[in-house]
């Protein structure tokens, strides 16, 4: 009775057309009307809607969920290949620098038949004022 | 009330307190396993957040070591190693696990026929849940494994340090022990600049999938790890191995014990090679382990130039004549009287060589002889106690050189009563009598070496280093070439150097001599008390070219069997280096032919 009252007063202080409205609601013997925004909707009709508002709400989660999962293991795929090329690349470093260490060279020079310059069959020619050419340490 | 109407009543309600005591004994379940256990006794909140979380350990890679010319001297590869599943195993084979175990033992052996069948069988029998059955497998089998896709065994990547040059610079790198998480550089560069080579490992928390994947939801906290520095050496590959095949090579024809070379640029300090003879592979360190250098003194790991301390002998001279030269006592052309032996009433009688006289001779002379005589005679007589030891301490002896690694510092004894510290209360006028053409003191082949640096850079001894630069997080540290300090005047560096290179076209450093080019330096041939006299350390240390000095070289060879003096088992090896050298460099000759 108390929210009678206060809903009563409540419209006292409210327009004519709100008034109208609650008249409409007071005859309609108390009957709940849950729709919003004052579209006829009958309980089916809102559960129908209700399941369908859920449905999509769900499939709007699972597609965002897929496209993640999807995502996620694009990632993983990319992670697993840089790994396997950084990997490769660690590889590729050491055999470069394997091959060309002196050691290696001078190996293979070996079996190319190559043989060290003979230091006494050296000619040295003396030029004034030349610099050196290559950079020291 | 229609008594239908009752019964239906009476079931509702029996249904309606079965479902609230249905409900309530599952509200009270609930509140067991939810409250009561979740943090307590099964500690279900933990086991199921591990569950799907993952802490994973994200490992620095360790820096790479590069030489002068930006060569790799050290770097790192991922291997596999290969484990079994025994316990699973089990599992999923319930049904003739023995036809199933010799086909996976069959695949197993194609890939690796190392594996011992009878071992993998023992492996299997157990019932752990995993077992490293082969460490460190090549990538060809990595690959043939991954692609058989075999049950109940998998491949887990590890770092291994790796050097591609082999025992290229082994003891100036040193290496890497490493263990299943962690790695630790010993000796050399490895074990000075290993917390800076190591880097800091990161770690990462993780949501995964059933798979163990990390997924992209979820949470996801990461530590970065910060990498470990690049370090760039002064070291030139090129020559670095010229030397150390020179040296093996020298070692083995002269039936030397071991030996060292350092090659320093004259002008910087920088280190351009320094070699030791025997040396290791770091790559397989573990097979060197009961192998020694240095006279059998040492490990074979530890760097000869920096840590095998030796009486330099003649070589040495060169020192007592810088002290009188700076101090204006001497010139190149002052004499004395060389009777072959010469008496003092305070210190035994020191003789030449097989006593050789050489009557009136001048400094000069006395360094192209390599008179003993003359050298004690200058330090006895000429400078004395107070005016030779500051030259000793002014040129580094006793002191480590402060390169990088460890170093000995040497040793030599001085009197007590003058201030210098360490002084030894044994000293006497032997000692310094001795010092003054090499014996009674120990050097480093490093040491020496700097003090011929000085010398060759006009008195001015500059801070030898190894480390050109540190690459760290992209900031580049160089370094500077560093002046350590002023050791003698720029005249008596250059009275010196010319005495140095009479020394070596008319003394013993003879086959020293490299076409073209002057060269200044001195030969040295030490004995030990107490062995055979033909038992030597022979070595020559000098400069080339003398006119404009690009590089320092000290070749040490220990106990050579075939030729026993510096002047035959050191200086041709020392002329060779230096040939090299500079041609390799394009020094310009500065001799007429």
């Amino acid at each position: 009775m108390n929210g009678q009252r206060r809903s009563r007063n409540g419209l006292r202080q409210q327009g004519g057309g709100a008034r109208r409205l609650a008249g409409r609601w007071w005859a309609a013997g108390g009957r709940r009307r849950l729709a919003p925004l004052f579209l006829r909707i009958g309980p089916v009709a809102l559960c129908l809607c209700s399941v369908l508002l859920i449905s999509l709400m769900a499939i709007l989660y699972l597609s965002q969920l897929g496209q993640a999962v999807t995502t996620n293991q694009q990632i993983q795929d990319l992670r697993n290949q840089q790994v396997e090329l950084q990997r490769e690349n660690n590889d590729l470093v050491n055999t470069i620098s394997q091959e060309q260490s002196p050691a290696y060279i001078a190996d293979r020079a070996r079996r190319m038949g190559l043989v060290p310059a003979n230091p006494q069959g050296v000619q040295v020619i003396v030029v004034q004022g030349t610099q050196g050419n290559r950079e020291q340490p | 009330m229609n008594p239908a109407l009752q019964r239906a009543r009476k079931r509702q309600m029996v249904i309606f307190l079965l479902v609230c005591s249905g409900m309530v004994l599952l509200l009270g379940r609930l509140y067991y396993w939810q409250v009561l256990q979740s943090h307590g006794g099964y500690n279900l909140a933990q086991q199921a957040s591990e569950e799907h979380t993952q802490n994973i350990t994200l490992y620095a890679p360790r820096g790479i070591i590069y030489d002068s010319q930006g060569r790799v001297l050290a770097t790192n590869v991922v291997r596999d190693d290969v484990y079994v599943e025994p316990h699973q195993f089990s599992i999923d084979h319930p049904v003739n696990p023995q036809d199933d175990l010799d086909h996976l033992l069959q695949a197993l052996r194609q890939v690796l026929p190392q594996l011992s069948e009878e071992r993998l069988r023992a492996d299997f029998a157990t019932d752990a849940g995993a077992i490293r059955i082969a460490v460190r497998i090549d990538p060809a089998q990595s690959q043939a494994l991954e692609r058989l896709r075999l049950p109940d065994v998998f491949l887990y990547p590890r770092t291994w340090r790796v050097y591609p040059g082999g025992t290229l610079a082994a003891q100036i790198l040193g290496y890497v022990m490493q263990s299943d998480t962690t790695s630790q550089g010993m000796y050399g560069v490895e074990g000075q600049y290993n917390q800076l080579l190591a880097g800091q490992p990161g770690s990462s928390t993780v949501e995964t999938d059933l798979q163990g994947n990390p997924l992209t939801v979820g949470i996801n906290t990461q530590q970065q790890p910060v990498n470990g520095a690049d370090i760039t050496l002064t070291i030139d590959s090129d020559v670095e191995y010229m030397v150390e095949s020179y040296l093996a090579q020298a070692v083995q024809d002269l039936q030397a014990q071991s030996g060292a070379v350092v090659v320093l640029n004259a002008k910087t300090g920088a280190v351009v090679a320094l070699a030791g003879y025997p040396t290791f592979d770091p790559n397989r360190y573990g097979q060197y382990y009961n192998q020694t250098g240095c006279l059998h003194t040492e490990q074979v790991y530890f760097n000869p130039a920096l840590y095998c301390a030796y009486e330099p002998g003649s070589t040495m001279k060169a020192v007592t004549m810088a002290a009188a030269l700076d101090q204006g006592l001497i010139t190149p052309d002052t004499t004395l009287e060389d009777h072959g032996c010469i008496t003092y009433s305070d210190a035994p009688e020191v003789c030449n060589w097989q006593d050789t006289p050489y009557n009136t001779e001048t400094m000069t002379q006395v360094l192209i002889h390599s008179a003993n005589v003359g050298a004690s005679y200058v330090a006895h007589d000429i400078l004395g106690v107070n005016r030779y030891y500051p030259y000793l301490e002014r040129f580094g002896f006793g002191q480590t050189v402060g390169i990088d690694g460890p170093e000995m510092a040497g040793y030599y004894r001085q009197p007590c009563g003058h201030g210098w510290s360490p002084c030894s209360k044994d000293w006497s006028m032997s000692d310094l009598t001795r010092q003054a053409f090499g014996q009674s003191i120990l050097a480093t082949p490093l040491q020496m070496a700097q003090a011929y640096e000085a010398i060759a850079n006009g008195g001015v001894m500059m801070q030898p280093y190894l480390v050109a630069a540190i690459t760290k997080d992209g900031h580049v540290t160089t370094t500077q070439p560093t002046v350590k300090r002023r050791v003698i005047s720029q005249q008596a560096a250059l009275l010196l150097t010319g005495m140095l290179r009479q020394a070596a076209v008319l003394g013993f450093a003879q086959l020293a001599q490299v076409p073209g080019y002057s060269v200044a330096a001195k030969t040295g041939t030490a004995t030990t008390q107490g062995i055979s006299a033909d038992q030597t350390e022979a070595s020559v240390a000098g400069f080339i070219p003398a006119s404009n000095p690009q590089f320092v070289i000290l070749v040490k060879l220990d106990r050579p069997q075939k030729h026993i003096y510096g002047s035959t088992a050191a200086a041709p090896l020392w002329g060779a280096i230096a040939q090299q050298l500079v041609w390799d460099y394009g020094v310009p000759p500065d001799l007429q032919q």
